[in-house]
């Protein structure tokens, strides 16, 4: 019964981003390797996607001044380092709009500054803001993180929207400081539906299952294999300490799930629609890998009867079966090797924890979730 | 017949089948989405190097991570090599980090099924 409600969160997980055409989110520390990677991770997804240059240049720009808010100010109560701190990252797309949402510690004593400084900036038209720019950058007011303010700026001037932010309690000395961000198109009808999935209640409300789920990393975006080695670039740098033997896991078993989606999972109804999801839960040493994908309800069947028979094997024949499959040539094509199943769970030697559940007449969703553990 | 040297890319390996200096490898990380495209050459290529005259190969494996789909393909090229050493002198070396297991299991698994002389070869430094 337990398992039941686990997989059923990835599909509302999914159904809930399902309008997104772009959306991931990082949660956890931020080093400069894994900001890299969300950076190309993005620009080779509004590459794919044929966005114009110019958004592209904007979005890129408050990404980079929103993980650098990150990586600089990401202050860390080494007292009380609980999980609800760990700073965060959200890049959604939603109806030709994008939202970037930052969540990081901060110290309370700078809190006051803070809201001066964007209640300033927030006040101000297009024209008053590039002159606060300039006045900002002469006065040269260089706080000993290197800002002054100059990236809140310049984040309001790129997004042409008011910066929506919010504190939250954490502790005597810290606060969380969430900072939201949109995008609009350019020549988006300004009357046309706003989406109400990105307002910064409902990111909050997101950011707290996430945090009560130890969500590390969730994509739905693009599946290929450009986004995939971005992916692995950010758990890379997130696992840096980790041992080898863990790290590995976490990768091979990474290359093989997100490799199932990009070859095998079905496009729904709506060309735009992504074919599916993935993310990462991390509680201890234990890493949770889940995707979740559409499948055409024709290949149910088989992809049931074949993951049962990899269950109903003992570790020693599936050794058997994995070998046997390795040189059986009849199924060797550019798509399939019939090996990735097997090997999902030789390595954690766990059965698989799978799940189908009906979508519509024509496609079932396929969810998948494998835990790694030491 | 012409060398064949491949560049290592983020998703495939450093390939190296060089008659003139008599070196033959493969070293990185494979985890292609078409592993099938990547592989087909460098086994094409062998199988043309059975017919020319050689007397002998030493084929280093070097790699970090393979994903399934290059596990097959390396199956495949094992297979190549199996053959080709009914013709010529052929030694394989799988070389593993020491702490890396599932590369030294791979390793061992190929020992076991391929019936040409494999060497597991341990290197220490990362």
């Amino acid at each position: 019964m337990k398992e039941k409600t686990e997989q059923s969160f990835v599909l509302e997980l999914f159904e809930g981003m399902r309008k997104d055409n772009l959306s991931y989110i990082y949660r956890g520390d931020f080093c400069q390797s894994i900001t890299d990677a969300i950076l190309s991770l993005t620009e080779a997804n509004m590459e794919k996607a044929g966005e114009s240059s110019k958004i592209k240049k904007r979005v890129f720009t408050i990404m980079v001044e929103g993980l650098q808010n990150i990586t600089r100010h990401q202050e860390i109560d080494e007292k009380v380092n609980t999980n609800n701190e760990k700073s965060i990252f959200f890049l959604q797309e939603i109806d030709d709009r994008y939202y970037i949402t930052t969540g990081n510690p901060i110290l309370k004593s700078n809190i006051k500054l803070l809201t001066e400084q964007l209640n300033t900036i927030n006040s101000l038209d297009k024209d008053k803001l590039k002159e606060y720019y300039k006045t900002v950058l002469k006065d040269n007011i260089i706080s000993d993180k290197g800002g002054a303010g100059l990236g809140l700026i310049e984040m309001a001037r790129k997004s042409g929207n008011k910066l929506v932010f919010d504190f939250i309690d954490l502790s005597d000395n810290y606060s969380y400081f969430y900072l939201n961000t949109e995008i609009a198109q350019l020549n988006l009808d300004p009357n046309s539906k706003k989406s109400v999935v990105s307002s910064l209640e409902n990111i909050k409300e997101l950011h707290r299952i996430l945090n009560q789920e130890e969500v590390v990393l969730i994509f739905n975006g693009l599946f290929n294999q450009d986004s995939l080695l971005n992916l692995l670039s950010i758990m890379e740098g997130q696992m840096e300490d980790s041992n080898l033997s863990l790290k590995k896991k976490v990768f091979n078993i990474m290359v093989e799930m997100l490799q199932n989606i990009v070859k095998h999972a079905s496009r729904t109804i709506n060309e735009k629609d992504n074919p599916g999801i993935f993310f990462i839960n991390q509680s201890e040493n234990k890493y949770v890998l889940n995707s979740g994908n559409y499948i055409l309800k024709t290949e149910v069947d088989n992809l049931k009867s074949k993951i049962d028979y990899i269950n109903s094997l003992s570790l020693d024949e599936l050794n058997k079966f994995y070998e046997k499959s390795l040189f059986n040539f009849q199924v060797d094509t550019s798509k399939e090797s019939g090996l990735g199943l097997i090997e999902l769970r030789l390595k954690t030697g766990r059965k698989l924890n799978y799940n189908i559940a009906d979508f519509n007449d024509i496609f079932s969703f396929f969810a998948l979730k494998i835990v790694i553990d030491q | 017949m012409e060398n064949l040297i491949l560049n290592e890319t983020e998703d495939t390996p450093h390939v190296v089948l060089d008659i003139d200096n008599n070196e033959y490898a493969i070293e990185g990380r494979s985890l292609p989405e078409d592993a099938m495209s990547f592989y087909s050459p460098i086994i094409n290529w062998l199988k043309e190097f059975k017919t020319i005259d050689a007397s002998s190969m030493v084929f280093n494996f070097k790699l970090d991570y393979f994903n399934t789909a290059s596990a097959k393909q390396v199956s495949k090229l094992m297979l190549t090599l199996q053959d080709i050493s009914e013709k010529k002198d052929v030694k394989i070396k799988w070389h593993f980090f020491i702490e890396d297991t599932d590369i030294r299991a791979s390793g061992a698994r190929y020992m076991k099924l391929i019936k040409t002389d494999i060497e597991l070869v341990p290197y220490y430094d990362d």
